[in-house]
């Protein structure tokens, strides 16, 4: 039995010759949150439907608490609260008998039924809105509505495709205190988003998916790491007049392959290095020494969408 | 910008005639024409100058290009709106310089051109009615054509104004046939019903009876002895004269509402105050007495001893919450206890007899127009809308998804059968040798809710979007309740005796018109053996469409 709440081993699927996914082996632990990126096309809605249950994989396996998704689809689909990028609204239905409805396909006994949706409501902060007509609410709301859906079975994993899209900046915010609050209770999420600064947020894990291979998995900081290894670095001067002087120590110190900008309008020295904590600390040792008065010298984090942009360029989906 | 140069016709219908299903409609009546010629065409090969032997060859396919184009034309129009509307293009197009006239005349034209290239087909099946000899270019195949282009003006008309006012593409289909068959076949009623009048209500009575083609085709194929005998005689031009006058009006009204702050509708957010305390409980004491539900209530959850996919069918549906089936199925009781107790009250010179087929008729036009849009939207609005997908992520099973969402059909369809019974139980009172036949209709019109609910949900299980499936689904039950009346009417030539009652058997509506001993059905023994064939296809849909659902939420 597999030690972790999701894991694929090796999972491939091919329609014809097209291989949707090749051997994409990822795993998830309890209570964290994977962030599952890739460019369009990339296999990760063929990867999510495996695991709920919806595809057979060509070969390889997926588990879900040591379930096995293709062999045991109707298991599989009490452990998985499953949110697809579309919403699936029906007309003329109010939120309240949406959810209902959805409680008692999943075989809910009334009383409990009425309970769960209570609860789901308040958790999702939908409460307000039982009476609406499904099909009347906002993009925001559906969404919401959406995650109390995939939590009246008290799911043990998450899977939400793409949940933040089409959100305002407010919806965004929420959405992303929602499913942190979700992780805290000990729920495993899945979350596939193109809103890559929005993952980096809320991600324990981040996988990179591009032509069906994975090309970066593991904690997100780790990732980072490995798709960026140059880390950016950049120097405040306190008196623009000894930007000349700076920037000469610098050239001085920085090897060819550290490229050197000067952006005198804000005072500031960029450059890109793989130097270790103390080698930058000597070059900060130059300037001082050279009575260069420095405001801030600091790291410039690379974001998500730089480790992502690195995988998804021309050619590397071919790799 | 000219007419020919409007971007919306050239659209409009070369969209149209690149369509597959246009060329299968296309095909569809040229070989119906041309089977109907060939069935009818006589074998002694004299000429016929006196017109009998043409006229016997020419009146189905006039009758039969006039089904065709009734069941093809509004098919079109009646999504051209709405659909664009659906997908935001009507408001691009109202935001262009282009004028709801140029909008309204494209969609139009397109239309009207395309009945055009279906009567085109018809011409080589007329030539040869023509080549016999007996039937005139000015007294029959000139009105006819005329006739034929007043239905296309007009039900494009009705289909695009009813595409104007409704939300989905299924309810402008929906709405489009049922108005289309009050135009042509309700429309007739007052004058058959009512019978003799005079004054205003005569020329009412006229006008409304002028707006159906049936009057004025019949008058062009030499049918008037069958006209008169049912109360209705129009002449064609009167015909012409109506279908321009409610082209008219109605291409107006239309054209009024391609007006974007018409468009821009409020999505209606829901009302229910049943969780709190009624502010005004008279109000609510009100409602109840008259729904007899509290439509504002809110609904409990769904017990265990329901099938929730039903509830959910019921739920969704505009007119499937309990107090709109408390009116439907009371209209239905109402209207079918007015007619016999006319009959009985001897108002009209008609009996039992003949009130009888009349309500089994009603009851099945009832069975045509509800039955297909609700068995074509089970499945295929679920695909379309994404429900599908998350039904499949759910643990319930296919056989509960299907009993569901047939039940959903079938129980709507029952109750509004069973709204009639007291009409014909009242019917039994006044001539009690009638309980057995009446017995008799009742097990036929449920097999017809059976045949019906498991055909259209069936073809529903095998489309993509809701409007094919509805068009596909009227298309299908049509051809089969109406196309073996057709046969039928063609009884004694060419088709003889056998060939018609087992063309009948397939049409359980055609069993319960044989038990009335309905004039024109006394000589046929439909029952048990239709009773049979129709549970069989019932039997057959009905696993065919368990494989397809348990194939489609199987892992693919």
């Amino acid at each position: 039995m597999s030690e972790h709440v999701v894991e694929t081993r090796g999972l491939s699927k091919s329609y014809g010759d097209f291989k949707a996914l090749d051997d994409l082996s990822i795993y998830v632990d309890r209570g964290q949150i994977l962030g599952f990126i890739g460019p369009n096309g990339a296999g990760k809605t063929t990867t999510i439907k495996i695991l709920v249950g919806l595809s057979r994989p060509t070969s390889g396996s997926a588990f879900i608490s040591g379930v096995n998704c293709s062999e045991n689809a109707s298991k599989i689909k009490r452990l998985v609260g499953y949110m697809p990028d579309r919403f699936g609204s029906y007309d003329n239905m109010r939120v309240h008998e949406y959810l209902d409805f959805f409680g008692a396909i999943f075989g809910i006994n009334r009383r409990e039924r009425r309970k769960r949706i209570a609860d789901v409501m308040e958790l999702t902060e939908t409460t307000y809105m039982q009476d609406k007509f499904v099909e009347s609410l906002s993009h925001g709301m559906q969404q919401r509505v959406g995650i109390a859906r995939t939590l009246l079975h008290n799911p043990e994993v998450l899977i939400l495709d793409e949940p933040a899209n089409g959100l305002d900046p407010k919806a965004r915010i929420d959405m992303r205190q929602l499913l942190l609050r979700l992780a805290a209770e000990g729920k495993t999420l899945i979350v596939t988003s193109h809103i890559l600064p929005e993952l980096a947020r809320i991600c324990d894990t981040v996988a990179i998916v591009s032509g069906g291979k994975t090309r970066a998995f593991g904690p997100l900081d780790e990732v980072m790491r490995s798709l960026c290894p140059l880390r950016s670095y950049e120097v405040q001067l306190v008196v623009p007049e000894q930007m000349g002087q700076a920037e000469t120590i610098l050239r001085k110190i920085l090897r060819e392959s550290e490229p050197l900008t000067v952006s005198t309008a804000e005072r500031v020295l960029r450059f890109p290095t793989v130097r270790s904590e103390d080698e930058l600390a000597k070059v900060l040792q130059g300037l001082v020494a050279e009575n260069i008065l420095i405001s801030q010298f600091r790291e410039v984090a690379s974001d998500l969408e730089d480790a992502f942009l690195s995988i998804s360029a021309p050619g590397m989906s071919k790799a | 910008m000219s007419f020919l140069e409007n971007p919306i016709l050239g659209r409009e219908l070369f969209s149209r005639l690149r369509s597959p299903k246009t060329f299968m409609a296309i095909v569809s009546v040229a070989v119906l024409t041309s089977l109907l010629v060939l069935l009818r065409w006589p074998t002694d090969a004299t000429v016929d100058l006196v017109s009998q032997g043409a006229l016997q060859v020419f009146r189905p396919v006039a009758f039969a290009l006039a089904i065709a184009l009734m069941m093809l034309i509004p098919a079109f129009p009646a999504t051209a709106l709405v659909s664009e509307r659906r997908r935001g293009t009507l408001a691009l197009m109202l935001n262009s310089p282009t004028t709801p006239w140029q909008i309204y005349i494209g969609k139009f034209s397109g239309n009207v051109v395309l009945a055009f290239v279906i009567l085109s087909v018809s011409l080589p099946a007329l030539a040869a009615c023509y080549a016999m000899g007996g039937i005139s270019v000015v007294d029959h195949l000139g009105p006819l054509m005329l006739v034929l282009l007043g239905m296309a003006i007009q039900y494009t008309a009705v289909g695009l104004w009813v595409s104007s006012i409704v939300n989905t593409s299924d309810a402008g289909l929906r709405w489009t046939y049922a108005a289309v068959l009050a135009l042509a076949v309700l429309s007739i009623g007052p004058t058959i019903f009512v019978g003799k009048l005079s004054g205003v209500k005569s020329l009412l009575a006229h006008w409304a009876t002028a707006v159906s083609p049936i009057s004025a085709l019949q008058s062009i194929t030499g049918s008037q002895a069958q006209a008169s005998e049912i109360g209705i005689s129009t002449a064609w031009p009167d015909f012409l004269g109506a279908s321009l006058l409610i082209t008219i009006l109605l291409s107006v009204i239309t054209v009024m509402r391609l007006d974007p702050r018409r468009l821009e509708r409020a999505r209606p957010a829901g009302k229910v105050i049943g969780r709190t305390k009624p502010t005004n409980r008279y109000a609510g004491w009100l409602r109840r007495v008259s729904y007899l539900v509290d439509p504002q209530r809110a609904k409990s959850n769904i017990p265990w001893w329901l099938n929730p996919v039903m509830v959910k069918e019921f739920r969704t549906r505009k007119f499937g919450r309990l107090h709109w089936l408390i009116r439907l199925i009371s209209v239905s009781g109402v209207f079918s206890l007015l007619l016999t107790v006319v009959a009985a009250t001897g108002t009209v010179s008609w009996g039992v007899e003949r009130i009888a087929p009349t309500m089994v008729l009603l009851q099945v036009a009832l069975l045509l127009l509800l039955g297909p849009c609700l068995g074509a939207n089970l499945i295929a609005s679920e695909v379309e809308s994404g429900g599908w997908e998350l039904l499949r992520a759910s643990p319930i099973s296919p056989l509960r998804i299907m009993i569901g969402k047939l039940m959903s059909t079938v129980w709507t369809l029952l109750l509004m059968l069973l709204a009639t019974l007291p009409g014909y139980i009242v019917m039994g009172y006044i001539q009690p040798a009638m309980s057995g036949q009446v017995g008799n209709v009742v097990i036929s019109l449920v097999i017809a809710v059976f045949m019906v609910t498991t055909m259209s949900a069936c073809i529903s299980a095998f489309c993509r979007t809701t409007a094919v499936a509805t068009a596909t689904s009227y298309a299908v039950l049509l051809s089969l309740f109406a196309g073996t009346l057709l046969i039928w009417v063609a009884r004694g030539k060419p088709f003889g005796p056998l060939f018609v009652e087992r063309a009948l058997l397939l049409n359980p509506a055609a069993a319960a018109l044989a038990e009335m001993k309905t004039p024109g059905f006394e000589q046929y023994r439909l029952t048990p053996d239709g009773w049979y064939l129709g549970i069989e296809i019932s039997v057959f849909c009905l696993v065919v469409l368990a494989l397809r659902i348990w194939q489609m939420t199987r892992p693919k």
